[in-house]
């Protein structure tokens, strides 16, 4: 090959390209990292999402941006973090819906947005247990009373949830099949919704998170029954949990951080080390202890198992569920 | 009442305070600049906000918050007047007469009156929320699935009045938006209906790009299609003004608007769209010469740029007094609250009284503000008119382009923008109107969801819509509505619409 102009101009470029993908490949980050939360601003995912986000920045002095992708009950989002390269620079901030989308679709055929085994965790960074709470109009006072009721109407006594075969749903399953019994399910678009709809006496029970109920359990207009957690929720030392009181389900709206597949191990550990430190830091705690979120670490290995139990547990309430029948209307 | 006013004060101590007051100013700007681009509207506005929020205090955060919710209910009016493009869902209604306005010369006028209307609703409705909130939050709580849908019926039939051609054109075309809105997740079932695969079609069509495509696509497509350039009369600087007559004709629907606003506003769901369309009917309703609407009353301008506005306080009852979310935007507000470490909820006004009095004041503190910023900016805004059309709608289809795509950074909403432009085009070229299809699109979700959560409320029984007396009651005003529509068809002699004749259907009127 003959040395003139234009070869030794290509022949520098290829030097300069393939020094900056071995710059690159060495240090990670050299570049802006995204969380990707796959539901709007505001929501459990984006408000746990920010915090963790600020403080990654400090630990890895390297900008976190958290986007909000949405849609389709945050199978959009969640798709497009499982499709995306695993370089470590595109993660997820999922909630425990993240085990459900691809239950559902197996159940409908349809074709899956994701699965599961795209995606690899690398910490858990929230569980919280839902509460089970009754308009405070209605006469239970004790879960034996609420069950035994039930029991003697079946499919007359009403909730109200998120959605169908959202997480509020997969916790109200929980408790019909443990307790062995009907309830009428009334599904709204949203927490919100399903909330207002019991403070209007339009349905009879919820099961929704802490943060959500607490004020209007104060204001006394809905009252506690239990928890779905291993333990009491601090705030509410005086609800029972469902464990105490023999039935043996447990359930959690839980929030971690995701990476695809196939991320390389050294900048998976990079990130594990960078999240530990930062759910530690102070200002991380203020900012969960404001929206009223316990931080629940785990590292990855535990949140794997925590995962998969938790899969299951939800995968089983989807088949017992299987396709919802609407009754003929009279 | 000296309760109250002391509250005020109290209020307007916290609202007036430099940094807030500055951060209501920026609120009211970012409002008004989302408003005014095609697409994007207040929700979008807020929460791209929101995370910038999270560094400020609690009140600032949420004057800030408010203050682009109610700025992009001003702004929103303002390429509908122009060019036919809806800023923001609500201000479809105002597409209609405000452009047939711009194309007599009248641009200025319909800009002021809307920025005026705008001023008086949310002045008006604050009093309200202020006075108001606890006693009407509690009755909007009675509203359950039953009642919300015999009022989504009533809104339904709202349609026989809005529509200036063929009453069987605009039942066909809200037929037509129905069945798009049937497009999603089945709320009952989970199933994906007519997704064709596309996990964007999951959560349905959504309303933006709907509505720009029909009217502002289809809009620059007609231009295009003519064989000159249309001649749009330049403004001159008296014309900028109202005149008296228009002042006249538009007190009454302003006055209209802003209870009908309020009202619709408490209620949950995307009401301040809603408000708009209802207003609009009410005054074809009450018209002398309904005939006049679709060809620049300015009546249908005032009513339902009134009724947006007044229906964005409404949304904050349920907010403020119970701590509840009567719709999306207010939920990312409760959410901006809740990252502040104030837990929303019934007991709210009373423990932060500094938060809930600073921001009742810096809405007032706000109308001010986007007045003294509106008006004069008609004058800047009717020169956009000057700009000849080879430029002016390309830049224009960009911005279109830009503003949908923005809202969920979705491709597939872009798609359904062009191929509903297209439609828009063609429903245009043989007499259709499009409004009612936006309408039709808005409400089948709402219907449907209603519905049948009242069927599975009552295990299916019909019974429930009889046995509860506020659903019993709009379901009768419904069927007389509906009776006193049809009653023309049955005694030709008494048909108002009779007067406004086919001969309306003269071509690109709407």
């Amino acid at each position: 090959m003959r040395l003139n102009k234009q070869n030794c101009c290509s022949l520098a470029l290829l030097i300069l390209v393939l020094a900056a993908v071995k710059v690159s490949g060495q240090k990670y980050p050299d570049r802006p990292i995204t969380i990707v939360a796959p539901f709007p601003p505001g929501g459990v995912a984006d408000l746990t999402a920010r915090p963790v986000a600020a403080a990654l920045e400090k630990v890895l002095k390297n900008p976190v941006v958290v986007v909000n992708k949405t849609g389709a009950a945050g199978a959009v989002g969640m798709s497009f973090v499982a499709n995306s390269k695993p370089d470590g620079y595109n993660l997820l901030m999922a909630l425990s819906s993240i085990s459900i989308i691809p239950e559902a679709d197996k159940l409908f055929d349809r074709k899956p947005a994701y699965t599961m085994d795209q995606l690899i965790p690398i910490a858990l960074i929230s569980a919280d247990p839902t509460i089970f709470v009754v308009n405070a109009s209605r006469p239970w006072k004790t879960v034996k009373e609420f069950v035994d009721d039930a029991k003697k109407r079946p499919g007359e006594i009403s909730y109200s949830s998120s959605g169908v075969y959202g997480t509020l749903h997969m916790a109200m399953e929980m408790l019909i099949h443990g307790a062995s019994i009907q309830l009428k399910h009334v599904p709204y678009s949203g927490a919100g919704p399903a909330l207002t709809a019991l403070l209007g006496g339009h349905v009879d029970t919820l099961a929704s998170g802490p943060a959500v109920v607490i004020p209007h359990i104060k204001a006394g207009k809905i009252r506690p029954l239990a928890g779905w957690g291993a333990k009491r929720v601090a705030s509410l030392p005086d609800v029972a949990t469902f464990k105490e009181l023999g039935y043996d389900i447990e359930f959690y709206i839980w929030a971690g951080l995701f990476a695809p597949r196939g991320t390389p191990s050294s900048v998976m550990k990079t990130i594990r080390e960078a999240v530990k430190q930062a759910v530690n830091s102070t200002e991380f705690k203020t900012a969960m202890e404001k929206i009223e979120t316990p931080i629940a670490y785990l590292d990855a290995p535990e949140f794997q198992t925590f995962w998969d139990k938790d899969a299951k547990m939800l995968a089983d309430a989807i088949k017992r569920i299987g396709k919802i029948e609407i009754p003929e209307a009279k | 009442m000296t309760e109250t006013l002391h509250n005020l004060y109290l209020g307007f101590s916290v609202a007036l305070a430099p940094s807030v007051l500055l951060y209501a100013f920026v609120g009211c700007i970012v409002g008004t600049l989302v408003g005014v681009l095609p697409g994007i509207g207040p929700l979008a506005g807020i929460s791209l906000l929101l995370p910038a929020s999270f560094g400020l205090d609690a009140t600032s955060a949420i004057v800030l918050l408010a203050g682009i919710y109610y700025g992009a209910m001003y702004g929103g009016s303002t390429t509908s007047i122009l060019m036919r493009i809806p800023g923001e869902a609500a201000s479809v209604m105002t597409c209609i007469d405000g452009y047939e306005m711009t194309r007599k010369g009248r641009a200025g006028p319909a800009l002021a009156i809307a920025a005026i209307g705008s001023y008086i609703a949310g002045t008006v409705s604050v009093v309200g929320l202020m006075l108001l909130a606890p006693p009407l939050a509690s009755f909007a709580l009675r509203f359950g699935p039953p009642e919300y849908f015999a009022l989504l019926l009533l809104g339904l039939l709202m349609l026989a009045y809005m529509s200036g051609g063929s009453m069987l054109k605009s039942l066909a075309m809200a037929a037509l938006g129905l069945l798009l809105g049937m497009i999603g997740i089945d709320p009952m079932t989970g199933f994906f209906r007519f997704s064709y695969g596309l996990v964007e079609l999951g959560d349905g069509i959504g309303v933006v790009p709907v509505a720009v495509g029909l009217f502002g696509l289809s809009e620059i497509l007609l231009t295009a299609g003519q064989p000159t350039a249309p001649e749009v009369k330049k403004p001159k600087l008296k014309d900028l003004l109202p005149s008296k007559q228009e002042w006249r004709d538009s007190l009454w629907p302003i006055g209209r608007g802003t209870v009908l606003g309020f009202l619709i506003g408490i209620i949950p769901g995307s009401a301040h769209i809603i408000s708009s369309f209802v207003s609009y009917a009410v005054e074809r309703r009450f018209a002398k010469d309904p005939e006049r609407f679709g060809h620049g009353a300015i009546e249908g301008v005032a009513g339902p740029e009134s009724a947006n506005n007044s229906a964005t306080s409404g949304a904050f009852v349920p907010m403020l007094a119970l701590g509840v979310p009567s719709g999306p935007i207010p939920a990312v507000m409760i959410a901006a609250m809740m990252v502040h470490g104030i837990s929303p909820g019934p007991l709210l006004i009373t423990q932060q009284p500094e938060l809930f009095w600073g921001f009742i004041a810096s809405m007032y503190v706000g109308n001010v503000v986007l007045l003294i910023l509106n008006l004069p900016l008609v004058g800047i805004f009717v020169n956009v008119l000057r700009v000849p059309y080879p430029l002016l709608y390309p830049a224009i289809l960009l911005f279109c382009v830009l503003g949908v795509y923005a809202v969920n950074g979705s491709a597939v909403d872009v798609g359904i923008m062009a191929a509903t432009g297209a439609l828009g085009y063609l429903l245009r070229k043989f007499d259709f109107e499009t409004a009612p299809v936006v309408l039709g699109l808005i409400l089948a979700p709402m219907i449907e969801m209603s519905l049948r959560q009242s069927l599975a409320m009552s295990s299916g029984s019909y019974a429930i819509f009889v046995n509860r007396p506020i659903a019993s009651v709009m379901l009768l005003v419904a069927v007389v509505l509906l009776l006193f529509s049809l009653l023309p068809f049955l005694v030709k002699s008494i048909d108002w619409r009779q007067k406004l004749g086919i001969e309306t259907a003269g071509g690109e009127k709407l």
